[in-house]
């Protein structure tokens, strides 16, 4: 059982938690940007992440599916104990979806390949289903008029949907969101808030580092404040954002709204 | 300036060479750079990703080997490669020295591909490995289906210009002694120069290097600046992050 524990999804685990975070410790060097992070994240839980440049909010995103492995701690989704020692990490991956802050599309293809191409080199798809699935999930976010362009002919706003569209073909129980509309020019941003709000109503499992306060407040469950690499406070979005506790977070509010 | 022209124009002497050349020499010059340079793609392509390894294992020996075939002379590691093997009973390609002449060359080509391969996957922006991972797909899997051919298109200029140097460079297997049938440009001129003491067949041989070289030579700048110009295009946009005014 303690061998397969590690490939097979085991909720109980985290007692029914999608994402558990335990103790999360990551350095670069001799600074510490994560100093003891400890989160649990429910299924179909959306939570905001905010906090100041620095705070370490993006690290510990991109430590929930190891693109930065912790230097210690541990991290289990959907029920895969992912810092085991023989984890298949590329398998879980796969249920993760990941929007970055530059989109990170794929410019030698085109949107179609874009999002067709993981479907068959990690879910081992036939060339055909894998592009017939790539093209309903661009249509389902408009962007069908554009599935032969290539990621420079298209604008940023259209860019960043082309990339939640990649990661949703994927049909990933886990959504993160790492400054999804910080390089967006600011008419561009709602078409993209758009979309993330639909997803969160569906019912998607969402981890969210933004600067928009007025989409954590609207459609986040929960919002985790950051600071100097620890959570400095958390809480009912609409409680935190309005009426927060600690200075540090009324300083950074007055800052930011 | 008679014994000028007479020495390096004479037309007759030109003419005497140039059927061989054609043939013969020209033939065989790009089949020793064209298999040298595919050799040396591949050979170069595999030392780039040792290069670019985490492991020590793999990068030690591959920075050896690029370190040691860059810092030679050419004409030694033909030397070594093409009289040295046979001398020592290694012999691959029997006795004719043409498989020799491939592989010296290959071996050069290969270390200043792998350097610039390593360069070309380097250049290529981080975020795309995150995005190829993110997805799930393995290491190797990002690196040859994202990466690599980005990186590669980077640097197509900079490989055309290590093929015009094989071709150059192919003229140095002359010393490991070609017979009839297998001698490239510069053998055939060397061979005219040395029985009628004029140096015209040279300036032949030169010709038909220069008719393939120079083509390519304004092949990779175009090419560069196509590449520059298009990564122009592709800049991002600066952040407008509000709260970081």
């Amino acid at each position: 059982m303690a061998t397969t524990s590690m490939q097979r999804p085991d909720m109980s685990l985290t007692d029914g938690a999608a994402i558990r975070l335990r103790d999360i410790r990551k350095s670069f060097g001799s600074i510490e940007v994560l100093k003891g992070v400890s989160l649990d994240i429910a299924p179909q839980e959306v939570v905001c992440i905010i906090g100041p440049s620095g705070s370490g909010k993006s690290t510990l995103l991109k430590c929930i599916n190891l693109l930065q492995p912790p230097s210690s701690g541990t991290i289990i989704v959907n029920g895969v104990e992912l810092t085991a020692p023989k984890a298949d990490v590329n398998k879980a991956r796969s249920t993760v979806g990941m929007v970055f802050q530059h989109f990170n599309l794929f410019p030698h293809v085109d949107i179609l390949q874009n999002v067709a191409m993981a479907l068959t080199t990690v879910k081992r798809m036939p060339k055909r289903e894998a592009e017939r699935i790539a093209r309903m999930q661009l249509e389902r976010l408009e962007l069908g008029a554009l599935i032969h362009k290539r990621p420079a002919d298209i604008s940023g706003g259209q860019q960043q949907r082309v990339a939640i569209a990649r990661a949703l073909a994927m049909e990933p129980e886990v959504m993160l969101f790492d400054e999804a509309t910080s390089a967006l020019d600011p008419e561009l941003v709602k078409g993209v808030l758009d979309v993330m709000k639909e997803l969160a109503h569906s019912g998607m499992t969402m981890v969210v580092v933004t600067h928009e306060m007025g989409f954590a407040r609207e459609v986040a469950d929960r919002v985790v404040f950051m600071d100097d690499g620890v959570i400095a406070e958390q809480g009912v979005a609409r409680e935190v954002l309005t009426a927060p506790r600690s200075p540090r977070l009324q300083e950074f509010l007055s800052q930011v709204l | 300036m008679d014994a000028f022209i007479h020495t390096f124009f004479d037309i007759g002497e030109m003419l005497k060479v140039f059927p061989t050349l054609l043939t013969e020499g020209l033939k065989n010059t790009l089949f020793i750079a064209v298999l040298a340079a595919l050799l040396g793609l591949v050979i170069g392509m595999v030392l780039a990703m040792m290069l670019l390894s985490r492991s020590w294992f793999l990068k030690f020996p591959a920075r050896l080997y690029v370190d040691i075939f860059r810092g030679l002379p050419a004409i030694l590691t033909i030397s070594l490669v093409g009289l040295g093997l046979p001398a020592a009973d290694i012999r691959p390609f029997g006795r004719s020295p043409i498989g020799y002449a491939v592989l010296a060359v290959a071996l050069i080509s290969a270390a200043y591909c792998a350097e610039i391969f390593r360069s070309g996957i380097q250049s290529v922006n981080d975020g795309q490995m995150q995005a190829g991972r993110s997805l799930g797909m393995t290491y190797l899997q990002t690196m040859r289906k994202i990466v690599v051919p980005q990186g590669v298109r980077n640097v197509l200029p900079a490989l055309t210009n290590r093929f015009i140097i094989d071709i150059k460079e192919s003229s140095l297997v002359y010393l490991l002694g070609l017979t009839v049938g297998q001698r490239e440009l510069y053998f055939i001129a060397h061979q005219q120069q040395a029985i009628s003491y004029n140096s015209s067949a040279l300036v032949a041989a030169g010709i038909c290097y220069l008719m393939m070289t120079v083509p390519l030579t304004y092949l990779v700048n175009a090419w560069d600046r196509r590449l520059r110009e298009g990564r122009r295009s592709l800049k991002l946009k600066p952040a407008t992050r509000l709260s970081e005014v």
